[in-house]
């Protein structure tokens, strides 16, 4: 029963994602500024959308793990395999944000970077969450989740920062397309792209989650094993 | 199989790595429009690119696991 819902969640997933691109492509008109080039909308707003959404995920397991590490020892490894998870595919999709940026960039502004606040902030996220995956990967002992788990809190606080910089400071990023100001927006037929990619991303991110998320478990399983057979020797 | 669909994804990955690359570097043309298409398709391969390329690492990870696993069992029935 579970394996059937896998595939066919895998296959909507995959339709959606070419659904998507050919929405992008085919469906939506050029802009009439910038052309060709603002197509890359339809991938970069998605993935900091998902990045966002799996940071949010990420800061959840923390949470969850630093209320359940006393009392609830079980609660607390699924709470921390979530953060890991979470983290781990939020950078990847900041990764392609951050990569289909400069690309658009370039073309629009002439720039490949600047350091606006929008872009620096962006920029501290990935770091602050790449300083996550890396004490994770290399930080041993017990306190190492504890430690995780709190850089996972602090870095989350700096979504909301990152959302409101062109908000908040003057940026060489354009103004929010979506609740801006007055006057902002999208064309329709764009904004039916955008959402088409959006769902599929947000597909796609959710299938990768859910497999780091069971190989984190597993990992989980297999130290928990080998700590009782070390007690035992 | 699953060893192949690993391969295959890792060469994916490192191919739309590799025509990224070509797009940016190599075959950047003069014309604008022609420009904004490339670097429209650079954007899209390095999305796909990143993405395979963590779902190749990702399925050796789980791989590695699973023997890790496997071993592990087989050395805990060793010593009962």
């Amino acid at each position: 029963m579970k394996k059937p819902l896998i595939g066919i969640y895998i296959l909507v997933t995959l339709a959606l994602m070419a659904w998507g691109y050919y929405q992008a492509i085919y469906v939506a008109p050029n802009d009439a500024m910038q052309g060709e080039i603002f197509r890359i909308i339809y991938y970069h707003v998605p993935s900091f959308a998902v990045a966002f959404a799996f940071f949010a995920v990420s800061l959840a397991g923390s949470i969850g793990f630093l209320a359940f590490r006393r009392n609830f020892p079980d609660r607390a490894q699924i709470a921390d395999a979530l953060a890991l998870a979470g983290a781990e595919i939020g950078v990847v999709f900041c990764t392609v944000g951050l990569t289909t940026g400069p690309l658009w960039g370039r073309r629009a502004w002439g720039i490949w970077w600047t350091w606006d606040a929008r872009l620096t902030t962006t920029l501290v996220l990935w770091l602050i969450y790449m300083s996550y995956l890396l004490l994770r990967r290399f930080a041993g002992g017990p306190q190492m989740q504890t430690l995780a788990a709190v850089l996972g809190i602090f870095g989350a606080l700096d979504v909301p920062i990152v959302y409101m910089a062109n908000r908040w400071w003057r940026t060489q990023h354009p103004a929010p397309v979506f609740g801006g100001a007055e006057g902002s927006g999208m064309d329709p037929t764009m904004v039916g792209a955008l959402m088409w990619n959006m769902l599929a991303w947000f597909a796609w991110g959710a299938l990768i989650l859910a497999l780091r998320y069971r190989v984190e478990r597993q990992h989980q399983k297999i130290a928990a094993a080998e700590a009782q057979r070390a007690l035992e020797a | 199989m699953k060893k192949l669909a690993m391969i295959l994804l890792s060469a994916a990955s490192i191919a739309l790595f590799g025509r990224v690359a070509y797009l940016i570097l190599l075959a950047p043309s003069s014309d604008a429009a022609l420009l904004d298409h490339e670097f429209r398709q650079a954007a899209y391969t390095i999305t796909w690119a990143i993405q395979l390329g963590y779902l190749a690492w990702l399925c050796m990870k789980w791989q590695s696991q699973k023997r890790d696993g496997a071993l592990h069992d087989s050395g805990k029935s060793l010593t009962r």
